[in-house]
């Protein structure tokens, strides 16, 4: 178990390091520079910008510099605990993140929940009352959040939540408590606006959630230990919950390594369109001005969670699961 | 010898001792402040000869200092649009676009090269300490003159013909600036929307600057900020245009009281700002801006559930109707300013094209008539623009002293017949199956217009354009690419045609600079490389080779060398015959108009007002500092502690 463990954790030294070279990579692909768009973006509203100003900034960002020694420069900083510098917030990279990734936990984990709650019980209903008109009605009510966009969604809830509501539009807090310090005011005004995105994220995920679930306890139920424990005369509801619910659990566990990057990741477009302060939006507009170290010290983040995720899946799935042994690799 | 002073009616109205005179009534709102003794009363506050707006003259009414006024932006570096709505500059434009002193008590101009600024007596930073000309000697000698911080010369608007001026600082309050020959863009590039800053606030950039400041603390300073030198510190802390340091003393009306990064930046009101209304108020009226930041997709939405009190960035004409919809609900009102833009849009053929065959039909000037000819302006009005806007060449506007009718209609009427008259005169008369002319290379005559495809709104257009040209045998395709992409080609010669906004400045007068329309930058995508050119003197681009183009380039230089007003109008009103004429850029609407929502309790925002970014600085012009708002405030908690 600890050599599996620990050649795990070593594995993701030399994963994590190709991640960040296919990012920068990738980052810097587009044509030009982060100075290039942010000229370009001044002079679409009629700005203009002294050359030469950029000429300086240009030297002094480092942008003259060859492609492998940007590159440098960032994996060993971040090694230091240096994410490097955003051009856009000319602040350096954590300071910019700040309170975004202590949101955007928050919100995801309270999407995730969510989307337990939701699609727990309606799973084991579905599987336990198959071709029921129960079974079809809430599968077509999780189809059709799978189904309709989620901007869409989100634009809708917006407006029902600031006619009916009187929600401020977008924005995770009224306006007047961004900055401000914590009080329940804030906290309650967060609560006010945290059942849009929630939903609005939850509802895609809940579908899946529902049907996996559904399938795995649907095939657990048909099995022989099944019928055995009927037969010797346990109560229905003990039996189901003791044996094949638990075998059923599986996908739930085993989505945690998928699940974190995608509820941040996926969150990024309804985040956008609530103005959420999360890093989705930061992440975009980052990607969109070539504002590469942001960029890049975002990404990698996803990826570390990515992998640590998978990690704590399997070491979870481990426990639940009997049936499943560690081999691969540690032999 | 020709003398100017310009600001005579302020200095009448602002006598040594009228300060004093005038009742100066103390800031409600800073009464606590006064009586902890963190701010000096009033009398001390303002300079001693404060700038008194004549309130009457401008049409406004007196109103009562407070509030908090809300204004939401795209991004988090939007707080620079504060510097352009505050629009305090050494000099400004008013709205009949005549530059006066604003900051400066007087400018004292000499033959149009000798410019001797006369500082306010007793003026302040916003954090008390005096602005006198050491201000100024600190941007000249310690910034503009070091190899570090400015290791590329001096900026363009300080040099004529590569002379840098004589400055000299003969007392506290008087600072002169001086050429051999007239420098016609140093007052424009004070008074611009994003100004030539030549001055410093010496006594707080002084601890960034290696000569006045222990390198180890520097050191220490750079590391902490991720700076890489010592230059780059001082030009991050020093930023008065980007206004993102709270500690950087500033003159404007409102200071940033936020340290970014944020979603919500707060301003307070400038304890020491110099103008003050008839009654004695200091101004700004406001105490408090709060700019949100939302999305730029976001604004229009959360303008139209009224959470902002003054808005039109971020708005566009197709919004009008969402935006009007909600007027009564949320107790604003949506104006309607003209853009002074020189046309809404504009098709560009690049005349420095690396094709060899385009680049030969593109400079002839009768191709360029014919497919300006050949497009129906109006129809493109009533389609996009519910004909609320204006079929025009890309010319000024008719609210510019310079407009003749026939710049914006020549070449300009919507006639197929006479399009293909002049293409058949060109010889272009054979054609293909389809009935696409074919080029002198046996080509046919297919034109991709290149956008930045950033809007529907440019290919919506060039759709109807498409029709008009298919009748004249010429095929239009419509190709988006991205902002980058699309510049760098068209600066390499690889597109023949795109489409863009027209001039930036509709509303010239006869003393503001015809750049725009004589080639001068790369960013003239009729002609990148001849612009090129003349950026570079010569090193770089290629040497214009029509004589019209020629031309342009040498009237310009004319009227750089002139200063008298009726030689300089003569020179304008060639240059805008000649581009009615040759068709350069084919304009096809201006005048759309911009939709600005102010709030209901917002005052002296003028009805008609004007929507340009330089000269104009968007709201500025209309100096939002008396801007005021009536009694009732929404009720809102106290601002957050400020953050070390």
């Amino acid at each position: 178990m600890f050599n599996y463990v620990a050649h795990r954790l070593l594995i993701m030294i030399p994963t994590l390091l190709a991640i960040s070279f296919i990012v920068f990579v990738i980052i810097q692909l587009p044509p030009g520079d982060y100075l290039e768009s942010y000229v370009a973006e001044l002079q679409s509203q009629g700005e203009n910008v002294d050359p030469q100003k950029i000429a300086f900034l240009r030297e002094q960002y480092g942008f003259d510099e060859p492609f492998l020694a940007q590159y440098a420069t960032w994996v060993f900083g971040m090694l230091q605990g240096d994410f490097g510098y955003s051009f856009e917030y000319s602040l350096p990279v954590r300071d910019v993140v700040g309170d975004r990734l202590w949101l955007t936990f928050f919100i995801s984990f309270a999407t995730i929940v969510f989307t337990w709650i939701v699609s727990f019980p309606i799973g084991v209903y579905s599987a336990t009352h198959q071709y029921s008109w129960g079974d079809y009605g809430l599968t077509f009510l999780g189809f059709i959040g799978l189904a309709t966009p989620n901007f869409l969604l989100a634009l809708v809830l917006l407006y029902i939540g600031n006619v009916y509501f009187g929600t401020s539009i977008g924005g995770l807090m009224d306006d007047q408590y961004i900055g401000a310090p914590w009080s329940w005011g804030k906290i309650a005004s967060i609560l006010e606006h945290l059942w849009i995105p929630v939903i609005v994220i939850g509802t895609s995920g809940t579908a899946s959630m529902i049907r996996r679930l559904r399938a795995n306890l649907l095939d657990e139920l048909q099995k022989q230990y099944v019928t055995t424990g009927r037969a010797k005369g346990l109560p229905a509801t003990r039996l189901l919950l003791k044996y094949p619910l638990r075998m059923a659990l599986n996908p739930f566990i085993s989505d945690i390594g998928n699940i974190l990057p995608q509820v941040i990741s996926g969150a990024a477009i309804v985040s956008v369109v609530l103005n959420l302060p999360t890093t989705g939006p930061m992440l975009l507009d980052a990607l969109r001005s070539q504002d590469m170290y942001l960029a890049g010290s975002f990404l990698m983040f996803l990826a570390l969670l990515t992998v640590v995720g998978v990690l704590v899946s399997d070491l979870l799935l481990a426990v639940l699961d009997p049936r499943i042994r560690f081999q691969g690799g540690s032999r | 010898m020709k003398r100017i002073t310009i600001g005579l009616v302020v200095m009448l109205l602002a006598l040594p001792g009228q300060a004093a005179a005038l009742d100066l009534k103390e800031t409600p709102s800073l009464r606590d402040d006064i009586a902890n003794g963190r701010v000096p009363p009033v009398s001390e506050r303002v300079p001693l000869v404060p700038s008194v707006v004549d309130m009457a003259a401008e049409g406004k009414s007196i109103g009562s200092q407070g509030g908090t006024l809300h204004t939401l932006m795209g991004a988090a570096k939007d707080t620079r649009i504060m510097t352009v709505y505050g629009y305090a500059r050494l000099v400004t434009y008013t709205p009949e676009l005549e530059i006066v002193p604003d900051i400066l008590e007087a400018v004292d101009i000499e033959d149009g090269r000798a410019f001797t600024l006369k500082l306010r007596p007793g003026h302040k930073w916003s954090d008390g300490h005096p602005f006198t000309s050491a201000d100024f000697r600190y941007y000249w000698e310690d910034m503009a003159k070091n190899e570090e911080i400015s290791p590329f010369g001096l900026p363009p608007a300080l040099l004529v013909d590569g002379e840098r001026p004589l400055v000299e600082f003969p007392d506290e309050t008087t600072v002169r600036y001086s050429w051999s020959s007239p420098n016609p863009y140093f007052l424009p590039a004070l008074a611009g929307a994003s100004p030539l800053y030549i001055y410093r606030p010496a006594h707080y950039l002084k601890q960034f600057h290696a000569k006045y400041q222990d390198a180890d603390k520097l050191a220490a300073m750079i590391k902490k900020q991720g700076q890489r030198n010592w230059a780059a510190l001082h030009q991050k802390q020093g930023r008065q245009y980007r206004n993102q340091n709270v500690d950087l003393p500033t003159l404007q009306p409102w200071v940033l009281a936020t340290a970014p990064p944020s979603q919500r930046f707060e301003f307070m009101r400038n304890p020491f700002y110099h103008r003050i209304d008839p009654d004695g108020q200091q101004l700004p009226y406001i105490d408090r801006v709060v700019v949100d930041i939302a999305g730029s997709s976001l604004v229009p939405l959360k303008t139209g559930a009224g959470e902002s009190d003054l808005q039109a960035r971020y708005l566009r004409f197709d919004n009008f109707t969402f935006l009007k919809e909600g007027e009564e609900r949320n107790d604003y009102t949506v104006r309607l300013w003209p853009q002074m833009v020189g046309a809404q849009l504009a098709l560009f053929p690049n005349l420095n094209a690396n094709d060899p065959a385009w680049r030969e039909v593109l400079r002839d000037s009768r191709f360029r008539r014919a497919l300006s000819l050949a497009i129906d302006r109006d129809e493109i009005n009533q389609v996009v623009y519910f004909g609320l806007a204006l079929a025009s060449n890309n010319t000024v506007l008719p609210q510019s002293p310079l407009f003749k009718p026939e710049y914006q209609t020549k070449w300009a009427q919507f006639d197929t017949d006479r399009a293909n008259a002049l293409l058949d005169e060109m010889g272009l008369t054979k054609r293909d199956s389809e009935g696409t002319r074919l080029l002198p290379n046996g080509k046919p005559a297919f034109i991709v217009v290149e956008t930045a495809g950033e809007s529907t709104e440019q290919t919506d257009v060039l759709e109807l354009i498409a029709d008009g040209w298919s009748k004249i045998g010429v095929k239009l395709f419509t190709k988006p690419s991205q902002r980058e992409v699309f510049r760098n080609r068209i600066f390499a010669g690889d597109t023949i045609m795109s489409i863009w906004s027209g001039l930036n400045n509709g509303n010239a007068t006869a003393a503001m600079s015809p750049t725009e329309l004589a080639p001068s930058t790369q960013q003239q995508l009729q002609w990148p490389k001849w612009g090129q050119y003349y950026e570079t003197k010569g090193k770089a681009g290629e040497k214009p080779d029509l004589t019209e183009v020629v031309e342009l380039a040498d009237l310009l230089h004319e009227w750089e060398g002139t200063v008298d007003s009726t030689k300089r109008e003569e020179i304008w009103q060639k240059m805008l015959t000649t581009h009615a004429d040759q068709q350069y850029t084919i304009g096809l609407v201006c005048a759309v108009l911009q939709p600005v929502v102010v709030s209901n309790r917002l005052h002296n925002v003028p009805a008609d007002g004007l929507w340009n970014w330089d000269p104009g600085a968007h709201f500025g012009i209309f100096r939002p500092d008396t801007f005021w708002l009536d009694g009732t405030d929404k009720p809102l908690p106290p601002p957050p502690e400020a953050k070390d």
